[in-house]
């Protein structure tokens, strides 16, 4: 009875979650922003690429003085350029529009800037002075280099390959960061999209004055194992939602929006990395909801519950203000601290576990600790929606929903005992 | 009705903090019949339910439906219509019932299938896929009542069922009261209409002060608070006598008290001797509805 009402209840908290508007307004609300602002770069990218190919293939006639010797006469008069001796002459020139632009090349152009005078065009179409004197002067400087080796690396084309080590094991850098580090984004994503609707799952029994026939109708722990469930299945659906529109940018605009590269078959899997990483993730998912709903169950209304909720949000973003230490000093009192301390625990010890430097005993501590105290703030949840949620209308004492199951010890709300 | 107990209370005691709300409080419930359970508001009516019902803990004493304390995922059929009533307000009328159903054990088609003929029967069957919040309040209540009895309850348990309820809901009420008597139920009601109570009930319970003040069957309650009532319609002087008390009189009728086992002849000479004309003389027990005022008269001005 009890699995098939934890599978009723499941049912009809996605069905009526699914179903309503407002659920698929929140989902959608992301996927669209980030389409809108795909597009855009899109076309941000298209034109600029398109400007900058214009100004750069412009032909333009210009003066010009080199005093670094390292321009190239024939290609500057291929490109329209004369020289000149007298800059005074040439600004004169251009001032009077007899000369459309004068460029005037320093003895050392790696220290100082090149000037650059022109004819008024228009804001964006001015680019074109700047972009053929640069032009004019990278393609000098590469023909002095006889070698394309040497124009590549002087491009800055060199790359390199690092190996690291720990412990005598090859370490996987960058691309071991990318798997665990999903945890960390999965659960704020889950906890920031989900919060209320965990605050509000035992809300809306005690604010609908549903408790009573709820309690005589199912056991509260499949409740609220149901709605926990169900939450986790809605957190699910978004994020797929969420990834639909990353997923096409990156198949189908890559290039494009500049997205880089991403090579799947150098991505490392650590067993360990990923196994303790999936433990936080449920331990702190459960943690977080376990006490959401509590904090459901004594508070009268969703209003009043929010401030709490606001307390819960911070604890999770705080572990970022010592993010550098996080990576660089894991051992830190202040990062020891917060990987301990069960509620900036999820975020401190994912962060430490994508990059390498929480140790396999402590994943596994934090994991038990986290599973752990999940387990008893989940048993106080159902025990405060039990003996709590029917104080309908007023915040419920923590000290007598608790006791309250034993024979209380604690003064009821005058209209409990007035009954 | 059987002997057998479906309801056992025994030595029930709650505190609520210094508050002691009932101090030694013993009953059953026997299978099959209807039980009414009597006090002043504020008496422990609903505390008693709420304990009976795993909602509350109880300080002391055993509380048990069926011989064991209550389980909601026990075989019982279990139909509870508490004094705060509510349902989920943003879904519709059939998917709330329908919840409700699967979760008191029937399949989904079931469910669905008894809603809709329930909403049929109670005249609302076109607002099956209207929001529950967008109702009527007398159609909250006939889908509060649906949903409390759609399983064939065995034991339903009906906390001051007609409160809040219009003349005609509580007719509709009533009716359902009496078809799930009639198929064997048995029924607990909290209740303040003394009237209800000489209709439906077999055996009653008195609760004051946190304990039973009276317990047993309807007669024998009106017995154990004595005597009966005699109205008298009647021309000329009405003399006082040992033999009877007045509990009132004007406009040629008076209410006379008299003990269990008076003699009423011997009192209806008396009074025709003294000169007086009696056009009615009517011996009755005494209502329960005198016999509450009697006990908690002096709570009312509290």
């Amino acid at each position: 009875m009890a699995r098939h009402n934890l599978r009723t209840v499941i049912g009809f908290e996605l069905g009526r979650n699914l179903s309503k508007p407002r659920f698929w307004i929140i989902t959608l609300v992301i996927p669209i922003a980030l389409m809108v602002v795909f597009a855009l770069v899109l076309l941000s990218n298209t034109s600029t690429s398109a400007t900058t190919d214009a100004q750069k293939n412009a032909h333009i006639s210009f003066s010009y003085r080199d005093r670094s010797g390292v321009v190239d006469a024939a290609l500057a008069a291929e490109l329209g350029g004369t020289p000149t001796a007298d800059p005074a002459a040439a600004i004169a020139a251009v001032k009077a529009g007899r000369s459309q632009a004068f460029f005037d090349y320093p003895a050392d152009p790696s220290q100082h800037a090149v000037k650059v005078y022109g004819q008024d065009r228009d804001v964006f179409a001015n680019g074109v002075y700047g972009s053929v004197a640069q032009s004019l002067l990278q393609l000098s400087a590469q023909q002095k280099l006889d070698s394309p080796k040497l124009v590549q690396l002087a491009g800055g084309g060199a790359s390199s390959v690092t190996v690291t080590y720990r412990d005598g094991r090859e370490t996987a850098g960058f691309n071991g960061l990318i798997a665990p580090i999903l945890y960390l984004v999965a659960f704020y994503l889950l906890i920031i999209l989900l919060g209320n609707q965990m605050l509000a799952s035992t809300l809306e029994e005690k604010e609908n004055r549903v408790t009573e026939m709820i309690l005589t109708t199912i056991n509260p722990t499949s409740l609220i194992l149901g709605k926990i469930i169900s939450l986790f299945a809605l957190g699910l659906v978004q994020m797929v939602v969420f990834a639909l529109p990353l997923v096409a940018a990156y198949a189908l605009f890559r290039t494009q929006l500049n997205i880089p590269t991403l090579d799947l078959s150098h991505l490392a899997l650590d067993p360990q990395q990923m196994i303790v990483g999936a433990l936080i993730l449920i331990g702190g998912f459960a943690l977080f909801t376990g006490t959401l709903v509590a904090i459901g169950a004594i508070m009268p209304t969703a209003k009043d519950a929010g401030p709490i909720f606001g307390i819960l949000l911070v604890l999770i973003f705080i572990p970022f203000y010592i993010m550098t230490l996080v990576v660089s000093d894991p051992t830190a009192p202040i990062v020891e601290l917060f990987t301990w301390f069960p509620y900036s625990a999820p975020v401190t010890a994912l962060l430490r576990n994508a990059f390498g430097t929480l140790p396999l005993w402590q994943g596994v501590a934090l994991a038990v600790e986290l599973l752990a105290l999940a387990a008893i703030v989940l048993r106080i949840a159902v025990q405060l929606f039990r003996y709590g949620s029917i104080e309908y209308g007023r915040r419920v004492s923590l000290r007598g929903a608790l006791t309250r199951r034993r024979g209380a010890a604690t003064q009821p709300s005058a209209e409990t005992a007035a009954r | 009705m059987t002997s057998d107990p479906i309801v056992e209370i025994d030595h029930f005691r709650m505190d609520f903090g210094s508050t002691t709300v009932i101090q030694d409080l013993s009953f059953e419930v026997r299978r099959g019949e209807t039980f009414g359970f009597l006090g002043s508001n504020g008496s422990g009516k609903t505390t008693t339910l709420r304990a009976l019902l795993g909602i509350y803990r109880p300080t002391s004493g055993r509380l048990l439906i069926d011989g064991t304390p209550f389980d909601p995922d026990s075989a019982l059929r279990l139909g509870y219509l508490p004094e705060e009533r509510g349902l989920y307000k943003k879904e519709s009328v059939i998917d709330v019932m329908s919840y409700f159903g699967r979760l008191k054990g029937l399949d989904k088609r079931e469910a669905r299938r008894w809603s809709m003929e329930y909403l049929e029967r109670v005249e609302i069957a076109d607002k099956a896929r209207t929001r529950v919040d967008k109702l009527s309040g007398g159609e909250q209540q006939k889908v509060q009542l649906g949903v409390t009895i759609m399983n064939q309850p065995e034991l339903l348990i009906l906390d001051e069922p007609t409160k809040g309820f219009d003349p005609v809901n509580r007719r509709l009420l009533m009716d359902i009261i009496d078809e799930q008597r009639a198929s064997g139920a048995t029924v607990l009601m909290v209740t303040h209409q003394m009237e209800e109570v000489e209709r439906l009930c077999d055996r009653i319970i008195l609760l004051k002060d946190g304990a039973a003040r009276a317990y047993g069957t309807v007669t024998e309650v009106q017995e154990e608070f004595g005597g009966l009532t005699i109205i008298l319609d009647y021309a000329g002087a009405l003399p006082e006598s040992a033999d009877y008390g007045i509990v009132s009189q004007g406009g040629g009728r008076a209410i006379l008290s008299v003990d269990n086992g008076a003699d009423l002849a011997g009192i209806l000479r008396a009074l025709i001797d003294a000169g007086m004309t009696v056009t009615r003389f009517e011996p009755r027990r005494r209502s329960l509805d005198d016999i509450f005022v009697e006990v908690y008269g002096d709570e009312a001005g509290e």
